[in-house]
């Protein structure tokens, strides 16, 4: 037992919705109770409020200490409530929650200052809101002022702080105040790289220095450098509880699958072009000429498009590129010289484009086509938001290395140590 | 997690609250002065001059300046401590700490107040040469009466206020008649017999009462009103905090 620093035993959390209750619906509802109703629901004029919905339902794990633990899952799943429970900001409506040692929670950061404060009062204020007397307070505070770089404007009100710098003061408090357990939810979007750099960096030292850390993110790249289990919240129960790399490659499939699942291919969103000819259908298919939606890596993938001229063409050049959904444009193909398109086309007709081995890496993509003239001068049409196809992972999770997954595409390579230096030929330094 | 550090967040929280106030005012503390003292101009003219009301001998402005005092430490604690949760629904709602904490900080906040006008009026009653008797060492005694009741009706309807926001408008208008049900502005000699104890049964009155009797007359309270004082002031208190500590947990999820 010694070594689970966070136990949830069956915790289920309730919470009521609807407008808040009045004094009126007291009244209401205890004038019903006296004619001998007894429902939670009042009547229509005052709307429902008795509605409740399950936060967490029957949750039990064992969280031990010096876990960097990912916590993950769609909003609304269920994981602020329970960062909230572990840090006894609220109760379980049943089941028992059990924490060892000291909690530090960042749901906001700075969220005890006051701006008319200076920062040197607010370090106070805030530490103490973590339960640290002045005289620990007086020990951390060089370390909280050098961390969170602010020695210039310790003694300045924090109104004339940037909200960056904010930021920065509210992190360095939290982990400067000697928590056992730190909870983390979403606060690295604030701030710019340079202090999320810095945070990812303390809270992975704090781990390595044995402390027990929860971290809420929706992006997968910090949860991946920092977590080594991954906690899968959906719909107020664990969905699955392991090793980050297998658990955020489940979860990376899942999520990819369903948003293709949920996309409707409207061709004449975001349409461009004069309109001479124009793609008339495209759809992707596999090798064998069945729809395809997701792919596995390195499989092939078609992209099939027909077309319609209204008048006669010269030489049309048409253009498949493939965009990853985050981060912008893969790759582009063109149709050349010597892809038989016809020096004049007129009327119907069909091109198909095909990726071998495609080497992309599981992410979303959507396809962009366009038709121009063979000098590019004039663009004929284009499909900004074509259809949208994912590369689905194959559960090598646990074996890649999270620098591994990270890129756009996979290229084939060869990777060695070649030799040793002898330690006599190793540079000196001055 | 120990108990010093906890009143060290209290100091924390109060010394953010006074300066959170008074910080860019020219006036600063003066301010908290200023409140009693112009009320007590107001009465001084309506009640002594217009309405006649006796003073029981003693110059009107100190008489009604020493129930003034006590009288906005409770109607500003009250006042600010009502919406204090809400106020600091930001901290509540993400950090865990003992939440009687907010309500507290707000009356500690008041305390500063109501030690700047006390100063205030030493040198008011040495300038109407009022010399304070031995019963004045008996003013502590009210002291921590007025201190008990201010907390528990404070944390009693800031935890309610949570739940039924009805509460703090109901709370505001409630103070400005009470003052007036409180021998503030009269003597409790001026009510009439018949309906004396229901001035009694307000807890207020004796605390008042006894500021004026110990420090502007030199007298002895009237025992039997400072013990009902003290009884309902007691029993407040104790189910006030026992009900905050019942009602604490669900604040969160509320606010």
């Amino acid at each position: 037992m010694s070594s689970i620093a966070i136990q949830l035993d069956k915790v289920t959390k309730k919470y009521r919705t609807g407008r808040s209750r009045t004094l009126g619906d007291l009244v209401a509802s205890k004038l019903d109770a006296l004619r001998g109703r007894n429902d939670d629901v009042h009547t229509a004029s005052r709307g429902r409020i008795g509605s409740t919905i399950w936060a967490l339902r029957d949750v039990s794990i064992d969280i031990p200490v010096g876990a960097g633990l990912g916590v993950i899952g769609r909003n609304g799943a269920g994981k602020t409530t329970l960062l909230k429970l572990i840090s006894r900001v609220t109760w379980p409506t049943s089941g028992a929650v059990r924490v060892g040692g000291h909690v530090v929670s960042l749901i906001e950061l700075g969220a005890g200052f006051h701006p008319e404060l200076t920062g040197r009062e607010n370090v106070y204020l805030g530490a103490g809101l973590f339960g640290l007397t002045k005289r620990e307070i007086d020990r951390q505070f060089d370390a909280i002022v050098h961390f969170a770089d602010v020695e210039r404007l310790i003694d300045t009100p924090m109104k004339r702080y940037s909200s960056g710098l904010y930021a920065r003061l509210g992190f360095a408090v939290a982990i400067y105040s000697r928590p056992d357990i730190v909870l983390v939810d979403e606060v690295l979007a604030v701030g710019d790289a340079a202090f999320r750099r810095r945070a990812l960096e303390a809270l992975r030292r704090l781990i390595g220095e044995g402390k027990t850390v929860l971290f809420i993110s929706h992006d997968m790249w910090n949860v991946r450098r920092l977590c080594s289990d991954i906690l899968w919240m959906e719909e107020g129960r664990v969905r699955a509880y392991g090793p980050a790399g297998e658990i955020a490659e489940r979860y990376m499939n899942e999520i990819n699958i369903e948003a293709l699942a949920n996309q409707s291919v409207n061709l004449q969103s975001h349409r461009g072009g004069t309109g001479e000819i124009r793609y008339s259908s495209i759809e992707l298919v596999d090798d064998a000429g069945r729809p395809a939606t997701s792919i596995a890596p390195g499989e092939n993938l078609v992209v099939r498009a027909t077309y319609r001229a209204e008048r006669p063409v010269d030489r049309p050049v048409f253009q498949v590129a493939i965009i990853d959904v985050d981060s912008g444009l893969v790759v582009t193909t063109a149709t050349s010289n010597s892809a038989g398109v016809p020096a004049h086309v007129d009327g119907d007709g069909a091109v198909e484009c095909r990726f071998g081995n495609l080497p992309l890496r599981p992410r979303q993509y959507v396809l962009r086509l366009a038709i121009s003239d063979s000098h590019q001068l004039a663009s004929y049409d284009q499909v900004t938001a074509g259809p949208r196809f994912a590369v689905i992972g194959r559960g090598r999770g646990v074996e890649m290395l999270a620098d591994e997954e990270d890129g756009l595409v996979s290229l084939p390579y060869e990777f060695e140590h070649v030799s040793t230096l002898s330690t006599s030929i190793t540079p000196r330094t001055a | 997690m120990s108990g010093s550090a906890y009143f060290e967040l209290l100091m924390n929280l109060t010394k953010r609250e006074v300066k959170g106030r008074y910080s860019q005012s020219f006036f600063g503390i003066a301010w908290a002065i200023v409140q009693p003292l112009s009320a007590m101009v107001v009465f001084t003219i309506v009640f002594s001059r217009v309405a006649k009301m006796p003073s029981d001998g003693v110059p009107y402005p100190i008489f009604a300046y020493a129930a003034l005092v006590p009288w906005f430490f409770f109607s500003n604690s009250v006042a600010s401590g009502t919406m204090s949760l809400i106020t600091y629904r930001n901290i509540v709602t993400k950090t865990y700490f003992p939440r009687e904490i907010v309500p507290l900080s707000q009356v500690c906040s008041r305390l500063i107040d109501f030690c700047a006008a006390s100063a205030f009026y030493a040198g008011f009653m040495a300038y109407y040469r009022v010399t304070p008797g031995p019963w004045a060492l008996m003013t502590p005694v009210f002291f921590l009466l007025l201190i008990l009741f201010t907390v528990g009706f404070t944390m009693a309807t800031s935890a309610i206020n949570v739940f039924y926001r009805d509460v703090n408008p109901v709370v505001q208008i409630a103070l400005q008649l009470w003052l007036y049900l409180t021998p503030v502005a009269y003597p409790l000699s001026a009510t009439s017999a018949r309906f004396r104890w229901l001035f009694v049964l307000n807890p207020l009155t004796a605390i008042v009462e006894g500021f004026r009797s110990s420090l502007v007359f030199g007298r002895a309270p009237d025992w039997s009103t400072v013990s009902v004082s003290a009884a309902i002031t007691l029993a407040l208190f104790g189910s006030a905090f026992m009900m905050f500590k019942k009602m604490d947990k669900y604040f969160a999820d509320v606010i």
